[in-house]
Formats: C-alpha cells, structure tokens, sequence
C-alpha cells in the first residue's frame, strides 16, 4: 500500500551501479568549504544515473539527466535559469519573478503553500526544495515517499550558493555552464574583497524589517552578516534564531552605519522616518547622517547567482567611495 | 430543569425508523462527501479517469491504460489517503467532542478542553524545533521515517501525557469533579501554551511549520497515518458507543448518576481516557483542528436529542462528512488552513439552529 518501504532499494542498487560506475558525484558540503572543492569536472552528459548529496545530506538519486524541474524556491529557479534551463521549469513559486521568462511557467507554490498535487501533474524528474523548513520537513517526505528525486538546497555563504549552482549543475548536466558562471562569480566577489580590503569596517546594522515594534536584522552567524563581512562592514547581529535584535541591544551596539533593506518594498521608511522614530535618534549612525536605502534587498536575501549583485549592492552602500558602479 | 430531564425515561430507545432514518442519511452525506473529495482538487482529472483508477487499484476490475501515471498517483497516493484522513479525524473529533460534553457536562467542552491540544501543540512544536537544534534528528538518508514520526509520535505523547497529569492532580479521593477537571486542564493548558509560544518565538525558520501544524492539515496524511489512527478512532468508537448507558447517566449529574448506580469517578476517567486516546491519535496525523469537536456534537445534539445511542454514531459521521467537504473547500481554495473552512461552513449554520431551538442550555448545563 505505501510506497515507503520500497524506496529504499532501488536508491540501493542506483548506489551500487553508481558507485561501480565511479560516477562522479558531486557534493555539497553542508558549510565553510571554498566553493572550488566541489566537484564539478564530469564531463557533460555522461554521468547519469548519479547520485547527489544535497545540503540537508540526503542523498539523492537521479537516473537520466532531468527535463521537468519542478523549483519550490525562486533562488532555486535562477540558479536553474542562470545555468540556461529555464525551459526545464514545469513548476515555480507565486514569489518568482526573475528572470522574466518564469512568468508563464505554472506556480505549484501559492502562499507559501505548497500544492502537491499539482507538483505530481507537472510529472517532474527533478524538485529543488529550499533547506532549514523554508520548504517543510513534511512536503519534502511526501515528495520523497512519492518517489521524486527531491534535491534540498540551503546555501549559507556566497561560497555554497556556488557550491549549489555546482550541485544543480550536476543534477542537471549542465556542468559546462556552471563552470563559466561560477568563474565569473568567483572574480566579482574577489574584486569586491581586493577593494574593501584596507578599509575601516563600519559597525553596519541591516534592517531588514520592523513589525510592530520588532526590529528584524541578520541573525547572528547568518547568510546576511557573512555578505555585510565579506562587503567590508562590521554587522551588528539579531539572535540566531529569531533573527530579531531589541532596540536596547541596537542602541548599545551603537551602528555607525544604518542601511534600510526593507525601503526596498515599503517607501515610506526613509533616513528621515528613522530619525523620527524613539530611541533612534542617539545612534551614531543617525547624528552622522549615515542612514543609507538599499533597493537591492531582493538580491541581497535571495541566495541565487544574482548574489554577487547582492554583495556589490552593500558593498557600495557601506564604502560608497572604494566601490565603483 | 434536572427533576424535568430525570423524569424522563432515559433509557427509552428512539423510534427505531427514526434513527434508521438519521443514521441512513449520515451515511449518504458521508459517502457523498467521499465521492466530490476524491474527485476533485487542485488538479482537474476527469470523474471517469477517477472512477477507473479506483477500480483497477482497490477491485481489481478494468484496467488503468490511458491514465498517466501522475493521474494514478494523485488519486490513490495524495487525494485517497488525505479523504479517508479527513473522515477519520473528522469522525475522531466529533466523537470525542460528544464524550468530553456528557462527561464534563459543559456546553464549552470540545476534544481540546483539558489539556490534549495544548499537550500535543507542545510534543509537535518540540518535535518540529528538535531537529533544527540537533541536526542528528534532521531529514537526511533514511531518516524520513524518524522526521515524520518525531512529531507525530512526540504530538500524541504530549496529548496523552497530558491529559494523565491533569487527571492526577484533579482527582481527589477517588472523585473527579468535573469544575476541578476544567480549572485544572485550563492551568496545565496555559503553562503548555507559553511553552509552545517560547518555542514559536526561538524557532526562526520553523516557525511557518509549526504554525501550520497549530492551525491543522490534513495534507501530509499518508496511508502509513491513517494505518495508525484509524484502528484507534474506530476502537475508541466502539468501546465508547458500548457504553452508552453511562453516557446517558452522566448527564443528570454526578449526584443522580452515582444514585443510579452508576461509578461515577471510574466512569468518567475511564470515558475521558478513552476520548483523549482518539483525540491524540486523530491531532497527531493532523494537527489542531478547531470546531468540528466543538460543534458537531452540539448541532447533532439539537437535531436528533440526547440520547448517546444516536448521539454517538450520527455525530461522528456528520464530523467525517464536514471534515472531509471542509477540507474539498480547502484544498481548491488554494491550500487555506482548514480550520477556516470548518468554521466558516459550520459556524452560520450552528448559529441558525440555535436560534431556531432553544433546547441546548438544557441539554448540558447543570
């Protein structure tokens, strides 16, 4: 009756054949190794059946190179669309919208909800789930158990979203391509490093959002703070889980430098309105006038190849004068 | 009001074409609500493609050549399974709902009242934010089945465990005063609840999960779920239903009940465990379903009185039809929690019923 028991077979013995076959199965590690460790040297087209780690250390079986992707995360679809398979796409999320080309592709995600069915109608080869319960532990187990290879990524530094764009290569065989846009990638984020080298970093504190009287900021250890390093400031963190900070633990921080992630969607948070606001007006940041609007927060928070725009938008935000356009 | 309903001879049966009658039609609507929830959903599949993959799958007749294999999939393994959930959580909670309301003699009483869907709430969110903390217990190779049951097993821990502990710290001398059992789940609820609110506000990520577990699904259910809360709905059902004499009884108050000859603190604790048992295992595969326990029971109570012979079983099967048409209506409204449904369905019409019989306050309040 249910499908579960007998899943575990097969994966056994597309392991086995991988494994004699010495297929080259690229793997993501879960966190800190250098993007360029991943093994993304197959050569094209020759590598399935192969089996894949993915970011949750699930491994993932995938028998011939995937024509139906189904992306439950729109990071998920520029990474497939940035490695030129966009029209793989046979199911998207109602939140994609980039590139342009997904506007017509069916949303099988509406509201963070996640239609199942409708993933199941779509007859995919391949689903790209989001880590950390972005997609739920229990979707990913119904699609498992459904027998749809499902590859969870959650990327936590620039270095594993290329490692991830590396991973869906290989999923996908498209390695070749890969191979240019990390290249490309790796040298943006080293321009960006060569030039905040030597400078001051600047205690910087991301807004990403405030919700009734609720600062939300980067957690500590998180995507975001290690983006505010890498583009040369010092972040002040929320809680790590929570991702929240208390205004006494912001005034405390004292930021030097304030930048309005969130003026990105509402427009009428301005460097003015913070001023205003109670408790604000004490911080070093706000006396210096250094209360900056960022309008890249989709790219800034979308851990997809357009990362690297992310990086180079902060990076100009936080050294206005070392970074070039 | 008592002397009024004691008069009454109690244990007098209904007419027989009377309860054939109601019965019989909660069968139609049952089986009518099976049939539009299987055939519809999200995906639009033709009735006869429906009907040929129902056939082939569970008669073996004819033949599924021409249905893709997605079309199969969607039937037996996602709308098939959620359905009978729908039914069987649905028919849970009503049934429970009609205990906890005789036993506890309160119009406010529903399957949660004293303390399983604040215990379950607990055992699920810790099972939700558990593995996040420990990436041991995480999804990974071969451990779905853990990260499955983790919180389902932890859900229906928390429900029973609860319900134990507010029972010892109620009873007192071999009594179980129904006020004392009410204060006391209230308290232990309230304490579950901050517990389950700390976890909310520390579980970052998890928090969407865990919300949607608060609210109730039945989207994630499996045949490996139902395979567990079915046998223990229908189980609780029968063993319930057997004593419907003490049901009966029960509502005179535990003064006359006990004068009747009836054990009153045994039989209410025996009553209470037996439809924490079915609330759990039903909360456990969905999550807290609000108002079908609440309500159905009450509706029920109204149309056809309160004799727990027809009570029971007309309850339950109006619970599973509701559950299972609310659930239809959330899955083509684009995933809304069903809760949502159940209410928006059932509430207006509860509401007319009761303006039109003012019966209820007599039924169940002492």
């Amino acid at each position: 009756m249910t499908p579960r028991r007998s899943r575990i077979l097969p994966l056994l013995v597309i392991g086995l054949l991988a494994a004699c076959a010495r297929t080259p199965a690229a793997s993501s590690p879960p966190s800190g190794a250098p993007a360029s460790t991943s093994v993304a040297s197959a050569s094209p087209s020759s590598a399935f059946p192969l089996v894949l780690t993915d970011d949750a250390g699930r491994e993932v079986a995938i028998e011939a190179e995937p024509d139906a992707i189904v992306s439950l995360a729109p990071s998920n679809t520029e990474i497939v669309c940035a490695l030129d398979a966009c029209d793989r796409l046979v199911g998207v999320t109602d939140f994609d919208d980039y590139p342009p080309e997904v506007a017509d592709v069916d949303r099988v995600v509406t509201m963070a909800q996640v239609d199942v069915e409708a993933i199941v109608a779509a007859e995919p080869d391949l689903v790209l789930a989001a880590g950390n319960e972005l997609t739920s532990t229990t979707i990913i187990n119904q699609l498992t158990d459904l027998r749809l290879p499902v590859l969870v990524l959650y990327p936590e530094s620039i270095a594993e979203v290329m490692a991830d764009i590396e991973l869906v290569a290989a999923a996908i065989g498209r390695e070749d391509a890969a191979t240019a846009l990390v290249g490309a990638m790796e040298g943006r984020v080293e321009a960006v490093e060569a030039a905040v080298a030597d400078l001051e970093q600047p205690r910087t504190f991301y807004e990403v959002s405030v919700f009734e009287g609720t600062i939300y900021t980067a957690g500590e250890g998180s995507f975001l703070a290690s983006l505010i390093e890498t583009a040369g400031g010092e972040p002040i963190t929320g809680d790590a889980l929570s991702t929240s900070i208390a205004l006494e633990d912001l005034v405390a921080a004292d930021p030097e430098l304030i930048l309005l992630g969130d003026a990105t969607y509402d427009t009428s948070i301005t460097p003015e309105t913070v001023a205003e606001r109670d408790g604000w007006g004490t911080m070093t940041a706000v006396a210096d006038r250094r209360v900056v609007v960022v309008a890249e927060d989709v790219v800034i928070t979308r851990p997809g190849p357009r990362i690297v725009d992310g990086l180079e938008a902060l990076a100009r935000a936080i050294h206005p004068d070392a970074v070039a356009e | 009001m008592r002397a009024d309903v004691a008069e009454r001879p109690i244990v007098r049966g209904p007419a027989l074409t009377r309860a054939a009658l109601v019965l019989g039609g909660g069968v139609v609507i049952l089986s009518a609500a099976l049939v539009v929830g299987i055939g519809l959903g999200s995906v639009a599949i033709a009735p006869d493609d429906v009907l040929r993959v129902l056939g082939h799958r569970l008669l073996g007749i004819g033949a599924t050549s021409g249905v893709s294999d997605a079309t199969e999939t969607i039937v037996i393994d996602l709308r098939l399974p959620r359905v009978l959930g729908a039914m069987v959580v649905g028919a849970g909670l009503a049934c429970a709902g009609t205990v906890f309301q005789a036993v506890l003699r309160n119009p406010m009483a529903d399957p949660y009242i004293i303390g399983t869907a604040a215990g379950a709430s607990l055992g699920a969110t810790i099972g939700i934010v558990l593995p996040l903390l420990l990436p041991a217990l995480a999804i990974g190779a071969g451990s779905a089945w853990l990260g499955l049951g983790l919180v389902q097993g932890l859900a229906f821990a928390g429900g029973v465990g609860t319900v134990l502990l507010v029972i010892g710290v109620a009873r007192s001398g071999g009594r179980l005063p129904s006020v004392t059992l009410l204060l006391t789940g209230y308290a232990v609820s309230s304490l579950l609840a901050a517990g389950v609110a700390l976890l909310m506000f520390a579980s970052g990520r998890a928090l969407a999960a865990i919300f949607a577990w608060l609210m109730g699904s039945l989207a994630a259910v499996g045949w490996i779920d139902l395979a567990i809360a079915a046998p223990v709905v229908l189980g609780v059902f029968l063993v319930v239903f057997a004593r419907w004499r003490s049901l009966n009884l029960l509502l005179l108050g535990d003064g006359a009940a006990a004068h009747l000859g009836l054990d009153v603190g045994r039989e209410k604790l025996r009553l209470t465990m037996l439809a924490t048992l079915a609330t759990s295992a039903v909360v456990a595969i969905s999550g807290t379903i609000g108002f079908v326990g609440l309500v159905v029971p009450h509706l029920l109570r109204l149309a056809v009185g309160p004799d727990h012979r027809l009570l029971l079983p007309a309850s339950s099967l109006l619970g599973a039809a509701l559950l299972v048409v609310a659930d239809l209506g959330a899955r083509l409204a684009g995933g809304i929690p069903v809760g949502v449904v159940t209410a928006f369905v059932g509430a207006p019409f509860f509401l007319w019923l009761l303006r039109r019989s003012r019966r209820v306050t007599g039924m169940i309040s002492s």
